[in-house]
C-alpha cells in the first residue's frame, strides 16, 4: 500500500476533509480528534515518502496508470520531499495547537473551520507533489480559496483585507495560467519532463520568454515579494491564531518552492542567466524586499504586524539567494526555506498564545508576560535568535551559506543587506524581550500590578504549549543536524549550474 | 494610485504583445499545440477508453485528478461559505 | 498588415478583454465592480485557451464517428478534429472561476453586514473607526 506514497500524501487529508462534516453533523467535538489522526497519518506517509527518495532517488507516480505526457504524473525528488515533510509536520503542529484557539475565537464555526482545513493543508500538499504544470493550477487554487476563508473568519478588519487578498491572489494564479498557456501553445504538452525537454530549442521564441515572465510574476504575487506584498500584513495579521500559524510559515514557502520549480526544471539553469536577466532582477527584488520588511518591522506596533514584515523579509532572503545562481547560495537558500518555515511556524504560535491570553496582540501586551509564562518565552527567545542567526539555532546556518555564497559571487550589496537585516532583527526581538520583562514600561502604575501578578503562574494551554515547545526544540535540533540534512536531502537538489 | 494602476496595465499589456509576436497562427493545423499530445486522444480514445467523445476521455480518464481537483475547488467553495456566512443564533444552544 | 491583424485578432481580443478585466479590478472602488473586473479577467484567459484549439479548414467537433474494433484508431483523421485539450483545461478552469466568484461575493456579504456600505473608502474609514 504505500507504494502509493505520493498520492497518499494527498489523499489522505482530502478523504478526511469530505468525512469532516459528516463527523460533526455526529459530533461536533470529534471534528478535532478526526483533524489530528489524518493529519498524523499523513505526516507518517510523507516521511516514508522522504525516505524511500533518499534511498532511492527519484520516485515518480502516475496517476491512473497512464504514461506521462498523456496522463499526470507525481514526481518526488529532494526537493520535493524535503518540502512534503515540511508542509505535513508544519500541518500537525498547527491543527494539534488550533483546537483551544479556535474554542475561543470560532466557537460556533469548528467543524466547518477544520474541513477548510484539512482542504487547506490537501492544497499545500498538491502544489508540492506535482509534475504537472495545470495539476499545480488547481490545487493551487485549492489552497487560495481555503485560505481566503481560513482569514476572513478573524478579527474585525479582517474580511476586507481577505477581499484585497482575493484580488490580488487571483490576478497572481491568473498570471501564472497565462503562462502555463503560452508555453502550451508553442510545446503541446502540460508535462513539466516533457515540457523540459522540448524548451530548449524554443529559448530564442518570444512566447516562451514571456511565458517565464508571466509565470514569474505570478509566483511574485503568491510569494510577497516586493511591491506586490501589500496583501500580507493585513491578512495574516487579523488571520485567527490558528489560521496563521498555518498559512504564514507555509504559503509563501510553497511558492517559493514552485519558483525553484520552473527556473531550474522547467527552465535550465542557463535561461535564467543568459538568455532572461532574471537572477540579476531576482537579486535586486531580494534587496529591496529585506530592506523594506525589515524597516517596516521597526514601525510597528503590532507584534504580529511585526511578524508578517519579518516573513517578508525572509522571503527576500531566498529569492535573492536564488538570484545569486551559485552552489552554496543555492544550498543556503532551500535550507533557509526549511529553516524559515520552522520559525515563521514557532513565532506565530507565540502570537497565538499571547492573544489567547490577553486578547489582543500588541507589542504593549507582552508586558511582564517573561514572568508569567516562562517556557513560553524560552520558546520565543530561541525563535528570535533563530531569526537574528545565532548558533546552534537554524537561521545561522543558512545565513552563513547566504553570506558565503554572496562573498562567492562578490556581490557585496546583498551581503550588507543581509548583515543589516541581522542587526534589525536584534533591535526587534530585543525590544519585545525589554518590553516582557517590563523594563520597558514607563507607567508607574503597571509597576505595581506587575510585581502582584508575577507570583501567579499562568502559563498557556498544554494543547497549545506542545506545538511551541516541538518548534523550539526543531530550531535546535535542525540546527545541530544541518551537514546532515544537507549531505542527504539538499546537495541532491542543487541543479548544475 | 490611478496613474500606477494605469502604467501597470500599459506594461502588462505591452509584454503581452510583445510576446504574441511569433505566436503560431490562429488555427494552424501543424501548431505543436495539436499535434503533440493531442493526436494520441484522437487516436486512441476509443481503444483505450471505449468512449467516442474525446473531451469526455480527457476529462473523466486520462486527466481524471485534475477532474478529481475541480470537484474539490468546489466543495472547498461550498464549505468556505458555509464558514464564512453562517449565522450563529444568539442564546442558541450549546454546541456539544 | 491585414493579414497579420487576420492571422492573429483572437490574441488582441484576449488581450483587450483582461485589460478591462486588469483595469476595473485595480481602479475601481466599489467591491462588486471589482468583482465584475475579476471574472472578466478570468473569461479572457479562458477564451485564450480554448481560441487556440481551432483548426483552419472543415474542423468538427473532437465526437469521434463511432467504431469499434481496436484498428479503428488508424481511420481516424486528425486533421478532422479540433483540438481536444484546451477544452479540457478550460472547462477546470471555469469552475475554479466561479468558484472564486462564490468565495468572493461571500466574503463581500460579510463585509457588507459588518459595515454596511460596498465603497471601499467608506469601508476603510468604518475599519479606522471601530
Amino acid at each position: 500500500m504505500l507504494d502509493h506514497g505520493p498520492v497518499l500524501a494527498v489523499g489522505i487529508p482530502l478523504m478526511a476533509s469530505f468525512l469532516c462534516p459528516l463527523i460533526g453533523w455526529w459530533r461536533k467535538r470529534a471534528c478535532y480528534a478526526w483533524a489530528i489522526i489524518s493529519l498524523f497519518f499523513c505526516f507518517l506517509v510523507s516521511l516514508h515518502t522522504l525516505h524511500s527518495v533518499i534511498q532511492g532517488g527519484t520516485i515518480r507516480y502516475r496517476l491512473g496508470g497512464w504514461m506521462p505526457p498523456f496522463g499526470i504524473e507525481y514526481v518526488v525528488d529532494h526537493l520535493n520531499g524535503m518540502m512534503l515533510v515540511v508542509v505535513s509536520a508544519i500541518s500537525l503542529l498547527a491543527v494539534v495547537y488550533s483546537g483551544k484557539s479556535v474554542e475561543q475565537e470560532l466557537p460556533d464555526r469548528r467543524v466547518y473551520f477544520f474541513t477548510v482545513f484539512l482542504l487547506q493543508v490537501t492544497g499545500f500538499l498538491g502544489i508540492v507533489i506535482t509534475g504537472d504544470l495545470f495539476n499545480l493550477y488547481v490545487f493551487l487554487e485549492i489552497a487560495s480559496l481555503a485560505g481566503y476563508a481560513l482569514i476572513a473568519v478573524g478579527e474585525d478588519g479582517a474580511p476586507l483585507a481577505t477581499f484585497r487578498y482575493i484580488v490580488m491572489g487571483t490576478v497572481g494564479a491568473c498570471f501564472y495560467l497565462i503562462g502555463v498557456g503560452y508555453i502550451y501553445v508553442n510545446t503541446g504538452s502540460l508535462n513539466m519532463e516533457d515540457v523540459a525537454g522540448m524548451l530548449p530549442n524554443l529559448y530564442h521564441s518570444r512566447v516562451v520568454v514571456t511565458a517565464a515572465a508571466f509565470l514569474l510574476a505570478g509566483l511574485a504575487v503568491k510569494m510577497a515579494l516586493f511591491p506586490v506584498h501589500t496583501w500580507l500584513p493585513d491578512a495574516y495579521t487579523k488571520a485567527p491564531s490558528a489560521s496563521s500559524m498555518l498559512i504564514a510559515p507555509l504559503m509563501t514557502k510553497i511558492s517559493l518552492y514552485v519558483m525553484i520549480r520552473i527556473l531550474y526544471s522547467l527552465f535550465e539553469p542557463r535561461f535564467s542567466v543568459t538568455v532572461l536577466p532574471i537572477t540579476e532582477i531576482m537579486i535586486w527584488a531580494g534587496v529591496v524586499t529585506i530592506l523594506g520588511g525589515a524597516l517596516m518591522a521597526l514601525a510597528q506596533v503590532d507584534f504580529k504586524r511585526m511578524l508578517c514584515y519579518i516573513l517578508i523579509a525572509e522571503v527576500g532572503y531566498v529569492v535573492g539567494g536564488v538570484g545569486l545562481a551559485n552552489d552554496t547560495a543555492f544550498k543556503g537558500a532551500v535550507l533557509h526555506i526549511l529553516n524559515d518555515a520552522v520559525m515563521t511556524a514557532g513565532l506565530f504560535t507565540i502570537a497565538g498564545i499571547v492573544m489567547f491570553k490577553t486578547g489582543s496582540h500588541r507589542l504593549s501586551d507582552f508586558t511582564g508576560l517573561f514572568r508569567k509564562m516562562p517556557v513560553t518565552m524560552a520558546a520565543f527567545v530561541v525563535g528570535a535568535l533563530s531569526v537574528i542567526g545565532v548558533p546552534p539555532t537554524c537561521g545561522f546556518f543558512s545565513k552563513w551559506y547566504l553570506v558565503h555564497g554572496s562573498i562567492i559571487a562578490k556581490h557585496w550589496t546583498f551581503l550588507i543587506v543581509l548583515l543589516f537585516s541581522s542587526l534589525v532583527s536584534v533591535i526587534l526581538f530585543f525590544r519585545v524581550i525589554e518590553i516582557g520583562y517590563g523594563f520597558g514600561v514607563s507607567h508607574g502604575v503597571h509597576h505595581g500590578d506587575g510585581d502582584e501578578r508575577k507570583i501567579r503562574f499562568d502559563e498557556a494551554p498544554l494543547g497549545m504549549l506542545i506545538p511551541t515547545i516541538v518548534v523550539a526544540l526543531a530550531l535546535i535540533l535542525i540546527g545541530l543536524y544541518n551537514q546532515t540534512i544537507l549531505s542527504k536531502i539538499i546537495d541532491f537538489t542543487v541543479p548544475g549550474l | 494610485m490611478k496613474t500606477t494602476s494605469f502604467v501597470l496595465l500599459v506594461l502588462v499589456v505591452a509584454v503581452l504583445m510583445y510576446g504574441t509576436a511569433d505566436i503560431p497562427k490562429w488555427g494552424d493545423p501543424n501548431a505543436p499545440a495539436s499535434n503533440h499530445v493531442s493526436p494520441y486522444y484522437l487516436r486512441h480514445s476509443i481503444e483505450d477508453t471505449a468512449t467516442p467523445n474525446v473531451v469526455t476521455s480527457v476529462l473523466a480518464d486520462y486527466r481524471g485528478y485534475d477532474t478529481l481537483g475541480e470537484t474539490t475547488v468546489v466543495f472547498t467553495a461550498g464549505m468556505a461559505c458555509l464558514l464564512l456566512l453562517k449565522r450563529v443564533k444568539s442564546g442558541g444552544k450549546d454546541d456539544v | 498588415m491585414f493579414e497579420y491583424l487576420v492571422d492573429y485578432y483572437n490574441y488582441w481580443m484576449f488581450i483587450g478583454l483582461m485589460a478591462i478585466g486588469f483595469y476595473a479590478m485595480m481602479v475601481k472602488r466599489n467591491l462588486v465592480k471589482k468583482i465584475i473586473g475579476m471574472n472578466i479577467f478570468q473569461s479572457a484567459i479562458v477564451f485564450f485557451y480554448i481560441s487556440t484549439s481551432v483548426k483552419r479548414g472543415s474542423v468538427t467537433v473532437p465526437i469521434l464517428e463511432h467504431s469499434a474494433g481496436h484498428d479503428a484508431g488508424h481511420g481516424i483523421d486528425i486533421m478532422h478534429y479540433a483540438n481536444p485539450l484546451p477544452h479540457v483545461l478550460m472547462l477546470t478552469a471555469i469552475v475554479v472561476m466561479v468558484a472564486t466568484l462564490g468565495v468572493a461575493v461571500a466574503v463581500t456579504i460579510m463585509i457588507y453586514r459588518r459595515h454596511g456600505t460596498l465603497e471601499e473608502d467608506e469601508i476603510l474609514a468604518s475599519v479606522r473607526r471601530r
